[in-house]
């Protein structure tokens, strides 16, 4: 063919304009429907699947990134510890002297507790094994508020895993990948935490809405809430284990409550991955077949032999003691008068050993 | 032999074309590495956080200024892909968000063109309100929650330091191919 002659396809001429919008149309039609096909509250180890190859990728990228601040930001650590070491040196032996004095406290306080534990048999928590991370990079936007952690299922990571670093909360693992995880802050717009107010005992839901105060809401109980009452986990759901530090209770602008995020003292820098599943990580299983509390505390005088028997109370114990094998079954009754704490008056109940479900994906009015 | 007479005009010409590669791919590269670095998470001192602008605005915005291409959309929704999965965000929801952005201005673009730099920067501005007034609206028929505003405050400023970056693409390549005209 002639140079300068156009070829058969060079003379096609296709409407350029129309040709992109049914392009751009038909991206967006294939958009719509990734939008509303991916469902990140009802997150599940197999949806992420697809982002683990991705995240197992721009983990180390960031990494590598975030190493020379690192070391930037030692050098000037090591600079700064130097310069003001003496002001340091007198505030820390000002702490100390005031430390020492409730140190003592403490140690009786524990041994006391230690053995009102012991005579309770109250099943406490079992230790968590924990894997410690760095969090190499995070998403601050408000649509999106998530992190990487050089931290993967080689470590022992699972979908689920409660994260907290020094000062409270901060997540929960919602994918993992060999050497990566992805953890969705408390602060997002799809996170639910199921939470306690400390204080009063009262359940709420912390619902993030992509800042550093998610909000409170569905609280029980009336005025069941102030401000700078401690919030933690409460551990409805089976997600998160209770106790886990939250942050404060402040009102809001917008008249609600909401809460200041321990976490928001400082930079999010290394986290804490807690390796807890469920009861299924109990170290001894054999703990849940022990006593009730109820079996060990004296029966509450019952109304009707106190007024008549006055202080029979000592007689009536022991023949209850004799006779409880044989009301076991009927000891419920008497097990939710007798005084007892409160830490123990629901004893621990298999949660479900179904699939984790997630804050999020529960609706608030359950609790999950 | 026979010789076409604008053989020089054409290899001149040609001097000067852009291949996609150029005004297409480059900036989308610069664009994911800087997506990367502002998402490290780098402690700074007095609780202050790096921004997080969306960069693929600017882009967004741009490509079909500087000419119609088959190739730009596909780059995009790429790129939109990018972000769902560094940022975390569902599917398709970078994609929907910069494919309105540059359907837009592909329709109004007759209308840009040629105009002085502070209507464009206008418009551009106006064009990164709407985007995350969409992605507002998205969020909340999403997750069932209103994220925060001032937060998408916060974000919507921090990406107007894109808008040098917009000028810059414009100055750049608007004028640099004659088939661009």
């Amino acid at each position: 063919m002639p140079y300068g002659e156009k070829s058969s396809f060079e003379a096609i001429k296709l409407p350029l304009t129309w040709g992109i919008m049914v392009i751009v149309a038909g991206i967006c039609v294939i958009g719509v429907l990734l939008f509303l096909g991916d469902k990140r509250a009802e997150m599940t180890p197999a949806t992420y699947g697809q982002r683990a190859a991705f995240d197992q990728v721009a983990g180390p990228a960031n990494n590598l990134l975030s190493t020379p601040a690192h070391w930037v930001g030692g050098i000037t650590g090591w600079f700064d510890d130097y310069l003001f070491a003496v002001s340091e040196n007198r505030r820390l032996r000002k702490e100390v002297a005031e430390l020492s004095r409730y140190k003592t406290d403490y140690l009786q306080a524990r041994e006391l507790n230690r053995r009102y534990e012991t005579l309770l048999q109250l099943r406490t928590d079992p230790e968590v094994a924990m894997v410690t991370a760095r969090s190499v990079s995070v998403s601050r936007g408000p649509f999106n508020n998530s992190r990487l952690i050089n931290a993967g299922s080689a470590d022992g990571v699972k979908f689920g895993h409660p994260v907290i670093n020094e000062q409270g909360l901060v997540g929960r693992v919602v994918g993992t990948a060999p050497q990566v995880s992805r953890v969705l802050n408390v602060t997002d717009v799809v996170s639910r935490v199921p939470v306690v107010v400390s204080r009063t005992d009262a359940r709420a839901i912390m619902s993030g809405d992509g800042g550093g105060y998610p909000r409170l809401e569905f609280v029980r109980g009336k005025d069941a809430v102030k401000k700078g009452d401690q919030v933690m986990t409460s551990g409805d759901g089976g997600m998160f284990p209770r106790g886990l530090p939250v942050g404060e209770v402040v009102p809001g602008v917008d008249g609600g409550w909401r809460i200041h995020l321990y976490t928001n003292r400082g930079p999010i820098d290394m986290v804490k991955i807690l390796k807890y599943d469920d009861f299924t990580n109990l170290p001894d299983y054999t703990i849940l077949n022990a006593p009730p509390v109820t079996d060990v505390l004296p029966p509450p005088p019952s109304s009707s032999s106190a007024s008549s028997s006055g202080s029979a109370s000592p007689a009536s114990s022991s023949a209850s003691a004799a006779a409880r094998p044989a009301a076991q079954a009927a000891s419920s009754a008497s097990a939710q008068a007798a005084p007892r704490p409160a830490s123990v008056a629901t004893p621990p109940v298999a949660r479900p050993q179904t699939a984790p479900v997630t804050p999020a994906a529960a609706s608030p009015a359950d609790g999950g | 032999m026979r010789r076409p007479i604008n053989k020089n005009m054409r290899r001149g010409m040609a001097g000067k074309t852009l291949g996609p590669q150029e005004w297409i791919g480059i900036p989308a590269l610069l664009v994911m590495a800087a997506t990367l670095i502002m998402a490290t998470n780098i402690p700074l001192p007095w609780g202050l956080v790096l921004p997080e602008p969306v960069w693929a605005v600017a882009l967004a915005f741009s490509w079909p200024l500087i000419r119609p291409s088959y190739v730009a959309p596909f780059i995009l929704a790429v790129l939109g892909l990018f972000l769902d999965f560094f940022w975390g965000a569902p599917l398709g929801f970078y994609v929907l968000l910069l494919m309105a952005v540059f359907a837009v201005t592909f329709l109004i673009r007759s209308y840009i063109v040629g105009q002085d730099m502070a209507i464009i920067a206008t418009v551009y501005v106006v064009t990164i309100i709407g985007f995350f007034v969409m992605g507002t609206v998205l969020t909340t028929l999403y997750a069932g929650q209103v994220p925060r505003l001032w937060g998408v405050g916060e974000q919507m400023l921090a990406t107007l330091v894109t808008v040098p970056v917009m000028w810059g693409l414009l100055d750049k390549y608007l004028h640099a191919d004659v088939r661009f005209q």
